[in-house]
């Protein structure tokens, strides 16, 4: 095992097999990711702030076997703050909380390329800070039919007076954000409110869209998961990597550009990699600030 | 690959600090299955319930409570346990040498590997062979996973392997297992002596396998083969489209956005 140091504002941090390339059919190192990450650190890190990490390791790549972690490993160093959150179970798991540069660095030298987090923080596990709609199509359906439903989505959510914003996931689909950021807010009220927007397009909708799980109903459509809106659940974060043949990037986009790439009929052009994500965040600044700021209510609950 | 350390950090007595890796001796194999509701096959979750008040427990009202007398409780925080967690450590501090003999089986608790990391292997290869010529097993103390552990640590094949240690007041009283002691007849002993003689062998460990798991495993295999699986539920799907005014309003928003 290869190891260099890197100097940083806590001491120096050891970091492993620089050299190893985690998307071999790409080519993109352990350097490269570090790299990646080190460049979006300004705008990925406020969004991860203050939220139980779970780790999704590639140890070996991305064709290879992967872990979650959820646990914050032992071997952390001890600037890496954690936090106890308890489980469904009633057990208490301490996470990591990637609350700073070295945090990111930390993790990202453990080959966690995805970093996947709760929607609400730490200290506040069961008050969501936003609502989502993961918009996930089923085979043969593709990104662009996101587009689609996403678009109607908008429309819709702005009627009942919400803003929202996307993202790509960075995978094969999109994930409408609504931002809330109020202390009253339960999960409870969250998948209720999205399990009802779900059943209203699924019902105007019903070539395009479903609102159930079941793989079957899903061919050919835009399944909208309502059911992320879960303290137990986690979403990628945005602008982190993706574990897929290229590294892609969970990213945001203006309601304006997905109009436009949803008339163009390319799904290809949807996907933000790497190299464009750090470009596109430096000259647009952060598309999803208003996520962690916005306050809003949910009407009619 | 590397194998995964558990711990990392230095093994140290006197001058001598060597960094090693803590890592796995033993993967239990044991065939371990999920509990699903026969009905639907979906898997069942645990939930905490509360027989008083005939309810589910949310995490957040769940607290812990020592039982000091029947239904008299200490509670503990959090913040409590953690005042009396050890500090996390990063060395396996050997604070005396036995001699390998004289530890006591029964202590031996849960096995792991010591692996030299980098620029510690010359020092790791010395403690090792001195430890094999001299039987000796290092006694030490070290902190895990907010607990501290007594370790045997010893020279296996080459390499230094670790076993956490029962502390002595985990280990029950033998003395009511024997039973008194009687005079033992020459004759009976020797009998005895030669039964056990003509079975001596070499201590082989590989000859035996847990037959159950074998058999567990085969059968899943013809089960796998032959039989349909059974698929859990896609969660839940009960219909129900949410408040009646949220789907009102809803309804009335989606009016709008299609006559846009």
């Amino acid at each position: 095992m290869s190891r260099t140091f890197v100097d940083m504002a806590r001491g120096r941090l050891p970091l492993s097999n620089l050299e190893k390339d985690l998307y071999p059919s790409y080519g993109f190192t352990k350097a490269n990711i570090l790299e990646y990450y080190r460049g979006i650190a300004p705008f990925i890190l406020p969004h991860l702030k203050d939220r139980a990490l779970t780790l999704k390791r590639y140890p070996e790549g991305v064709e290879q076997d992967f872990f979650f972690e959820k646990r914050c490993p032992m071997h952390r160093p001890a600037w890496v703050k954690t936090a106890e959150v308890p489980q469904d179970d009633g057990d208490k798991i301490r996470f990591c909380l990637v609350n700073d540069l070295e945090t990111l660095i930390w993790v990202e030298n453990l080959a966690s390329l995805e970093l996947h987090v709760p929607l609400a923080r730490a200290g506040s596990p069961w008050t969501p800070d936003s609502m989502v709609f993961d918009l996930d199509p089923g085979d043969p359906a593709n990104i662009l039919d996101c587009a689609r439903v996403a678009l109607i989505l908008r429309d819709l959510l702005s009627r009942m007076g919400l803003a929202s914003y996307i993202k790509t996931s960075g995978q094969k689909g999109l994930h409408v954000f609504v931002p809330l950021n109020r202390k009253d807010t339960t999960f409870e009220d969250t998948k209720t409110f999205s399990k009802a927007v779900a059943g209203i397009m699924q019902k105007h909708y019903p070539a395009l869209v479903t609102a159930k799980m079941a793989k079957q109903e899903r061919i050919g459509k835009v399944f909208i998961n309502w059911s992320q809106n879960d303290a137990s659940k986690t979403m990628i974060c945005v602008y982190s990597l993706r574990a897929r043949e290229k590294p892609f990037v969970s990213f945001p986009v203006e309601w304006k550009e997905l109009e436009d790439l949803a008339g163009l009929g390319d799904p290809e052009r949807l996907q933000v990699v790497h190299s464009e994500a750090v470009r596109r965040a430096e000259e647009k600044g952060d598309l999803f600030r208003e996520v962690l700021v916005k306050e809003q209510k949910l009407p009619h609950l | 690959m590397a194998v995964q350390g558990i711990w990392s950090g230095t093994i140290s007595f006197s001058l001598v600090a060597i960094p090693v890796r803590l890592v796995k001796a033993i993967e239990p194999r044991g065939v371990s299955f999920h509990l699903l509701h026969s009905k639907d096959y979906s898997r069942l979750s645990r939930k905490m319930f509360c027989p008083e008040e005939n309810t589910m427990v949310p995490p957040d009202e769940i607290v812990r409570g020592y039982e000091i007398l029947p239904d008299k409780y200490i509670l503990m925080t959090d913040e409590e346990l953690e005042s009396v967690s050890p500090e996390r450590s990063r060395t396996i501090e050997i604070v005396e040498f036995i001699d390998t003999k004289d530890v006591d089986p029964i202590y031996y608790d849960h096995p792991y590997y010591l692996v030299p990391s980098k620029g510690g292997e010359k020092a790791y290869q010395l403690l090792v062979e001195v430890m094999r010529r001299t039987n000796k097993a290092g006694l030490a103390k070290f902190v895990m996973a907010e607990r501290e552990y007594l370790v045997a640590v010893f020279s296996r094949d080459g390499a230094l392997a670790l076993t956490t240690l029962h502390y002595s007041d985990e280990i029950l009283p033998d003395e009511d297992m024997s039973p008194k002691k009687g005079k033992i007849g020459a004759e009976e002993e020797s009998r005895m002596k030669k039964s056990i003689e003509q079975m001596i062998e070499d201590f082989n460990p590989g000859k035996y396998a847990d037959e159950r798991r074998k058999k567990l495993v085969d059968l899943l295999a013809t089960k796998a083969k032959e039989k349909a699986l059974v698929e859990a539920p896609a969660v839940e799907e009960e219909e129900g489209e949410g408040p009646a005014d949220l789907v009102a309003a809803l309804e009335e928003s989606m009016r709008k956005v299609k006559a846009r």
